[in-house]
């Protein structure tokens, strides 16, 4: 059945539970995507899937269940364990259901309908050809995808909150592999949009960085100047950005607990959450309870304005919620999270940066956030992909070497930023902007 | 789950426009987790997963679709989605089901769905308070407690109609240990594939939350790892987190099949130090990564990827397979139906030698001694890994000296293997959850303790 009919049972199941606190969270995604290898379609898959989150408030507790099997007895299920798992918790914080008649942003119609299944079979064929066309070291192994994803939020609770989202986007990816004979080498590059213009860039974008690639040295070791690209810069903020959870402050998981107020980077930092971001594909006007999103400087000119709150960390501590409360997939318990985080640009260009860092390294990207970046401690140990900075240029491509630190030192070790913030492309809800940043302090371990 | 005659149906459907190959996945599962937080239970949590995905070949393509509507209805939309979407054409196959049954070499005693969560938060509240009261200094910890318990269907034009039952617990303690202001973690994250006697039989929760406790409370006097290419002593269990991204993602069907690893074409020839002898293995009874048949419905092997230094095999999936003119090795995985099948690992290692723990850290005068490992990722066209040192160690004249927080080891695959000289005996696997395209898996990594004679270390 669908989600609206699945809804009346699961809210008549509710009221015949003599339950009065309840929630559904629904999330569905459709999506297509078309892969190429060697001047064919390798493979073609298309996802249909979704489900729903039921939570409900027994003796001050919030129980969670959720499934994606929508049928008449699962609605009757998911209450009862809702309510059951509710019974088992030991939490002291009081836990709130977002309250109806909030006012909230209205956001931009799309418009464009998505492109169909023949329109990006033929989109990657076509790229994959301008891929090979691009470069004689491209070999097989490149390739295009293409794919659209639709997707749809809905929160209904029992204090009046009924609201729904629905946006979608096209996207293609081109993967260039090139080898000198002996050595292979690979980069890719995201675009929204499928449009030639977008797949020359991306063509001519992912081959030029496969191929540097394929030239670069191992990184002497040592301590200089770094700086971060935008990228790496927001892989960093993506690690990082927890530690502006209140949520993480007030159970001891984050090293800016209590800091509000105070300076805790370079006052050359700003650090805003949009909801609204313009490059953002995915804003939103309400968060995972249900309650109005704003934009927030989280740092002002090195100042910690504010942490990100959800209704119950904001009841803790005695103020409103900034409207962070975001879930990480529907089945998740509310947590905290950006929506986009943006690192303010600055007012140096590629050029003045470069000659500031003259003798250190420019680091285009790092790897393995997961693993070697701790979000509590703030150390991080990154492999790295780069330059070298020489007479205030990019000098040779370096790799396999290592960027180490910590990110709180780094906040207020900047020393210059770059004029132009790059988001990421392809990110969800929550997503991440950064300008270059010429920082001190860092090592690099190479040979 | 689904009736053998709607399988035909489906696959019939799907296969009307001339595929080769037809399949069918249904799945249902349902996970349950207990979390600790600030020595509360803050979260109690169960998701039922329930969905199937419809799959066809022709030649070298293939085509996935995936619903979670599982009426005959939703599942023939499905089919012949997938069979429009390959093209024009004509039924090729015809297709007879016959049940396989396969041995259920994972015995299972004590069944989660079968228990309160109650009783599971007993278990959790015991290795949690172990970590929390381990010191004055453990400032915080979380735990969970989880288990799933997932079954799966698989019908294929060649005949297989095949039901498997998947059940799993795992439990995670992280503990935090304060000093100078300085905040440093620990953790220890025992799963297995098999029922909650795993906590009676083989595991104390008690030593899993001190276990967390004593790495945060090391950590938190540690000074920095200092930076550099050195010789490094990898301690055995998790420590084989090197094998599985220096080498055993570059050894799947995905990337070989298209030529994009840095071994694919190298069966036969030396790409490791004769030392090294390394398996997957997904018919360990019990263990964490293991499986009793892949996603498409292929038994799991025992595979010798290297032996000797000697690249033996790869891990195939079918429609690797087919470009690879070789057949499936039971490695075909998927996080569930909404993801695509692809080759992954199930239990990875780094068979026991010879070599002595004592010879081995005697054997270096100044390097690092990485006691535990954390996780790490690898580019299987480049062979360039990383990953991060939880525990570490100074070595100085063949002693273990000081820890040292914040390293990570940075490399080449192929450069690696073949510096792997010494091998220890005391072979141990560990858990962990392996992310790739077909998403998350639980896959065991493993090693006895190694010796990597360089390797650069990223620390400062």
């Amino acid at each position: 059945m669908d989600y609206n009919a699945f809804k009346e049972l699961v809210v008549r199941a509710a009221e015949a539970a003599g339950l009065k606190d309840y929630e559904l969270y629904y999330s569905a995604a459709e999506s297509t995507s078309v892969s190429t290898y060697k001047h064919a379609i390798n493979d073609f898959s298309s996802t249909l899937e979704g489900g729903v989150c039921f939570r409900t408030l027994v003796n001050g507790h919030m129980g969670y269940a959720s499934t994606e099997s929508l049928t008449e007895d699962e609605a009757e299920a998911i209450v009862k364990r809702a309510a059951e798992n509710a019974l088992l918790l030991e939490t002291e914080e009081p836990e709130f259901l977002g309250e109806g008649g909030g006012t909230y942003r209205e956001l931009p119609k799309q418009e464009e309908a998505l492109p169909d299944a023949a329109f990006l079979v033929r989109s990657v064929l076509q790229c994959e050809q301008m891929l090979y066309d691009e470069d004689p070291a491209v070999i097989d192994g490149s390739g295009a995808t293409a794919g659209t994803e639709s997707s749809t939020v809905a929160i209904y609770n029992s204090r009046g909150i009924d609201l729904q989202d629905s946006r979608s986007v096209a996207f293609f990816y081109a993967e260039a592999v090139v080898s000198d004979g002996e050595k292979m080498s690979n980069a890719y590059e995201v675009k929204t949009g499928i449009t030639e213009e977008h797949m020359k860039e991306a063509v001519s974008k992912s081959v030029e960085e496969a191929k540097q690639k394929l030239t670069a040295e191992v990184a002497p070791t040592g301590s200089a100047p770094v700086i971060l690209s935008p990228g790496a810069m927001r892989s960093l903020l993506a690690v990082y950005s927890s530690a502006f959870s209140a949520e993480n402050a007030q159970k001891g998981l984050s090293l800016l607990a209590g800091k509000e107020g105070t300076a805790v980077a370079s006052p050359l930092v700003t650090l805003v959450d949009d909801p609204f971001y313009p490059e953002s594909l995915f804003p939103r006007a309400f968060d995972a309870e249900g309650m109005p999103t704003c934009t927030k400087a989280v740092i002002e000119n090195g100042e910690l304005k504010t942490l990100l709150y959800n209704l119950k960390t904001a009841a803790v501590a005695g103020r409103k919620t900034t409207g962070n409360a975001a879930k990480a997939g529907y089945a998740a318990p509310v947590g905290i999270r950006p929506f986009t985080f943006v690192l303010k640009p600055g007012d140096k260009s590629e050029a003045e940066l470069l000659a500031m860092a003259d003798g250190g390294v420019y680091v285009d990207e790092l790897q393995g956030t997961h693993a070697g970046a701790n979000p509590i401690s703030g150390d991080f140990s990154l492999q790295s992909m780069g330059y070298l900075i020489r007479d205030g240029k990019k000098a040779g491509a370096v790799k396999d070497f290592t960027t180490a630190g910590n990110f709180f030192e780094l906040l207020k070790n900047i020393r210059a930023l770059g004029n132009t913030a790059e988001k990421d492309k392809f990110a969800g809800v929550s997503g991440f902007a950064a300008p270059a940043v010429l920082a001190d302090g860092l090592s690099i371990a190479g040979k | 789950m689904i009736s053998k005659d709607i399988c035909l149906k489906v696959l019939e459907a799907a296969s009307k426009t001339g595929a080769d190959y037809a399949e069918l996945f249904a799945e249902r599962t349902v996970n349950k987790s207990v979390n600790m937080l600030d020595s509360r239970i803050s979260a109690v949590n169960d998701r039922v997963i329930a969905g199937a995905s419809v799959r066809v070949f022709k030649g070298l393509r293939s085509v996935a679709c995936s619903t979670i509507d599982m009426s005959e209805e939703g599942l023939l939309k499905c089919a012949k989605k997938a069979a429009d979407a390959l093209g024009e054409g004509t039924a090729e196959i015809s297709i007879v089901l016959r049940e396989r049954l396969f041995g259920d070499i994972h015995p299972v005693k004590v069944v989660p769905s079968g228990v309160g969560m109650g009783e599971k938060a007993e278990i959790l509240k015991r290795a949690y308070f172990a970590a929390k009261d381990y010191d004055p200094k453990i400032v915080q910890a979380t735990g969970s407690l989880l288990d799933g318990d997932r079954k799966i269907l698989i019908a294929t034009s060649e005949g297989i109609f095949a039901e498997d039952r998947q059940i799993r617990t795992r439990l995670s303690i992280s503990a935090v240990a304060e000093q100078n202001g300085e905040r440093q973690t620990g953790s220890c994250s025992p799963g297995t594939r098999k029922g909650l006697e795993f906590y009676s039989e083989d595991v104390v929760p008690e030593n899993v939350g001190r276990e967390a406790a004593r790495q945060a409370l090391v950590m938190a006097g540690a000074g920095y790892c200092p930076a550099g290419v050195m010789p490094v002593v990898i301690g055995n269990g998790f420590g084989g987190v090197i094998f599985h991204e220096a080498c055993g993602h570059s050894l799947e069907a995905s990337s070989v099949a298209y030529g994009v690893s840095q071994f694919a074409g190298k069966l036969g020839q030396q790409i490791a130090n004769e030392k090294v002898t390394a398996l997957d293995d997904g018919t360990i009874p019990n263990a964490w990564g293991s499986i009793n048949i892949d996603d498409e419905g292929t038994p799991s092997h025992r595979n010798v990827l290297i032996e000797n230094g000697i690249l033996k095999s790869y891990m195939i999936d079918k429609f690797g397979g087919r470009r690879m003119g070789m057949a499936p090795t039971g490695n075909a995985r998927r996080e569930n139906y909404s993801y695509v099948t692809t080759s992954r690992m199930t239990n990875t290692f780094i068979a026991a030698g010879t070599d002595t723990e004592e010879d081995m850290i005697a054997s270096v005068d100044y390097g690092l001694y990485a006691k535990s490992m954390g996780g790490g990722s690898v580019n299987p066209v480049t062979g360039g890994f990383n990953f991060a040192v939880n525990e570490g160690y100074m070595i100085r004249n063949g002693k273990v000296a000081e820890p040292v927080r914040g390293a990570s080891l940075v490399g080449t695959g192929s450069e690696i293997l073949m510096k792997i000289d010494m091998v220890g005996s005391n072979l141990l696997r560990a858990q962990g959850m392996c992310g790739s395209s077909s998403g998350s898996v639980p896959t065991d990594v493993g090693q006895p303790m190694i010796r990597v004679s360089s390797i650069t270390v990223g620390g400062r």
